[in-house]
């Protein structure tokens, strides 16, 4: 995972090396660094509203670490993400409201990290099942399938059919108390930051050692191009339905932990627009690289935040009241620019930036 | 056998307002190879800016064709900004581009408009509906249906017999070949977004003179995407059958199937006949089916 020079004089000698997480002292510095600021610094100094934008950050990243695998390393282009998200979140939810637990597993906090591993197991099957069609079809064919996905799923079986289990009408409310994991009730902003935390870094590590691997190699190779890929012995679908699966699993562990920080769901949490959302956060973080999944996610929740608290500033006059009131609609109409305006003006994303910047440093002063 | 003939002829009439929009879409896939994901939105906009004028006093026709003109304006304007500068980008760029103009306008239209449904206030067809033979048809539908053959038959012959249209079927056919020729893509690149803008707008003012005009008025725009595949990519007999087949599935599903699968059958099954189809004849009835090489 080479992908930036290193700094003057310093030379890989092995593979292993070339192969390692943290390449240089700076940069494990640099890592421990961010683990202090983001286990300590933040939990002591972060209000309960930045919290909850960090939460907000950490579903963004867990739910686009999936499309990002799918469109930035395997090449398939997916529109309906926020469908394996929500048949996580309501796998979880349901077994947590609806399946007999014994009492034992409630009391020691098993039941909803249980319900999380089989919420992703289900939403990574269900992803398989809508990648199917990708042994068929490819590009747009496959953007159109995915789509479907979104549609048959969300607003057809969910709406129309789990919502009715149990007979709670349109949103199943999760009582407080009921999430709990070990001996912790997640019910705080503080708790479920660090629920994301754990959650985020095993998945950015997992997803990372995969690309490292001979599934991740056989990703980008199909990426680059599937016929050639083919030809060197790669089993097209079987890897393609691999990405899916993966994909479905992360995107149903977001949808896992996000219902620990809603009170009720219901499907309108996860419409077509979050699944494109998604696509937006990781084209304008970058794609093809982890870091532009991070990068974007955090620009997309912060640029939106920062829009909202702009509007707020206005909230005197008629048409500012009109803006908050109607901030959805300002919301889509500005997601809509900022991908346009990335797309023309910096199509690599932000993680292009950033690897430029690292570069320059890494080589100052005197680049070869 | 009343009741199947109904929902068939209702769907047939919606099904040439699809068609209409699934035009616009050909066109643009056709000229410029963009795959428009933003069609919804756009029939949006030109039926709200229809909407605009038609309940400010003026005649329904001069409202449309105030329509028209500024779908035609707003046609060249989008894709001079955004689309001219993406010519030679990746598939998912030109889409994703797409994708952020279709939020662009519809925040756009949701700030403006609002989210109430609004209707066109005096209706604009009487609501006397006509009976042929056995079959009872709405007069909306009826004659949405024949403004919508009647504009079909305009932009067909636009095709076929201008100066404007020949330049278009050229570059859809061998950029390179009409660009040596003095054909100018860029020319040709903004009259399809134009002609798309506009047949888009006439369609949604007549969904919206059908329903009433919401914002759902754009989930239909996304119809046109199953029709398109079923017809073939760059196929415009293939995205006229098309837009009317799905009509008429959604109809008959909307109709028949409702009873066993309670919920919005009618807005999926187009979807689901889209992904089964896909399956089998990706490349549609009349598409290209183009062979890859490394």
């Amino acid at each position: 995972m080479s992908t930036t020079w290193l700094p003057c004089g310093v030379y890989h000698q092995d593979y292993h090396q070339d192969h390692g997480w943290w390449q240089t002292k700076f940069i494990k510095g640099k890592m421990i660094l961010l683990f202090i600021i983001l286990f300590v610094v933040i939990p002591l100094f972060a209000d309960s509203y930045s919290l909850s934008v960090c939460n907000q950050v950490g579903y963004t990243v867990l739910g686009a670490l999936g499309v990002q695998l799918l469109i930035g390393f395997c090449g398939q282009i997916t529109l309906g993400h926020a469908a394996f998200i929500a048949v996580g979140a309501y796998t979880s939810t349901l077994l947590i409201l609806e399946f007999p637990w014994p009492k034992f597993m409630m009391d020691f906090g098993v039941a909803y990290p249980l319900s999380i591993l089989i919420a992703a197991f289900a939403a990574g099957i269900w992803s398989v099942l809508f990648g199917l069609p990708s042994a068929r079809v490819k590009g747009f064919y496959l953007i159109l399938t995915t789509m479907a996905a979104q549609f048959i799923t969300v607003d057809f079986i969910i709406t129309g059919y789990v919502s009715q289990i149990g007979g709670r009408g349109q949103a199943f409310s999760l009582p407080p108390g009921t999430i709990k994991v070990g001996p912790w009730v997640i019910d705080s902003d503080l708790k479920v930051y660090f629920m994301m935390l754990v959650l985020v870094i095993s998945c950015v590590v997992v997803m990372v050692n995969l690309l490292r691997s001979k599934v991740g190699r056989a990703w980008v190779a199909i990426r680059d191009n599937d016929i050639s890929a083919e030809v060197m012995g790669i089993n097209v679908v079987k890897y393609k339905l691999y990405a899916f699966y993966v994909a479905g699993f992360i995107g149903g562990i977001a949808g896992a932990f996000w219902i620990s920080n809603l009170a009720a769901i219901s499907p309108e949490h996860f419409p077509w627009f979050w699944s494109l959302w998604l696509v937006g956060v990781i084209l304008i973080g970058g794609v093809g690289s982890i870091h532009g999944t991070i990068f974007g996610s955090i620009f997309m929740v912060v640029v939106m935040e920062l829009l909202q608290l702009g509007v707020m500033q206005f909230m005197d006059t008629s048409w500012g009241e009109r803006l908050f009131m109607d901030f959805l609609f300002l919301k889509e109409a500005a997601f809509g620019l900022a991908i346009c305006v990335f797309m023309i003006f910096e199509p690599n994303g932000l993680a292009y930036r950033w690897w430029q910047m690292k570069n320059y440093f890494n080589l100052w002063p005197f680049s070869y | 056998m009343e009741m199947f003939l109904m929902t068939f002829t209702s769907g047939v009439m919606v099904g040439g307002i699809y068609a209409l929009v699934a035009l616009g879409w050909v066109l643009i896939y056709k000229c410029s190879g963009v795959l428009n994901l933003a069609m919804g939105e756009m029939t949006l906009i030109g039926a709200y800016v229809s909407l605009s004028f038609y309940s400010m006093g003026i005649p329904f026709l001069l409202a449309l064709l105030f329509s028209l003109i500024i779908g035609l304006v707003l046609g060249i304007l989008t894709e001079r900004i955004f689309l001219d500068k993406l010519i030679g980008e990746p598939v998912l760029t030109v889409i994703m581009v797409t994708v952020g103009l279709s939020f662009f306008f519809k925040g756009t239209v949701e700030l403006i408009w609002g989210t109430d449904t609004r209707v066109f206030t005096p209706p604009v067809f009487s609501i006397e509906p006509i009976h042929i033979g056995p079959v009872i048809v709405g007069q909306a539908y009826l004659w949405s249906f024949v403004a919508a053959i009647i504009l079909l038959i305009v932009f067909v012959c636009f095709f076929k017999y201008t100066r404007w249209g020949l330049a278009m079927q050229a570059t859809a056919d061998d950029e390179m070949a009409a660009l040596s020729l003095g054909v100018s893509a860029r020319f040709v690149y903004a009259a399809a977004w134009a002609i798309a803008f506009m047949a888009a707008g006439v369609g949604g003012t007549l969904l919206g003179n059908i329903n009433g005009l919401n914002i759902s008025v754009g989930y239909l725009g996304l119809l046109v995407l199953p029709a398109v595949v079923l017809g073939g990519l760059n196929s415009v007999p293939g995205a006229i059958v098309g837009g009317i087949v799905i009509g008429v599935l959604q109809n008959v599903c909307g109709a028949y199937l409702d009873k066993y699968f309670p919920g919005g059958v009618k807005e999926v099954a187009p979807f689901v006949f889209m992904v089964i189809f896909l399956l089998f004849k990706p490349h549609g009835l009349w598409g290209w089916e183009r062979i890859e090489r490394v």
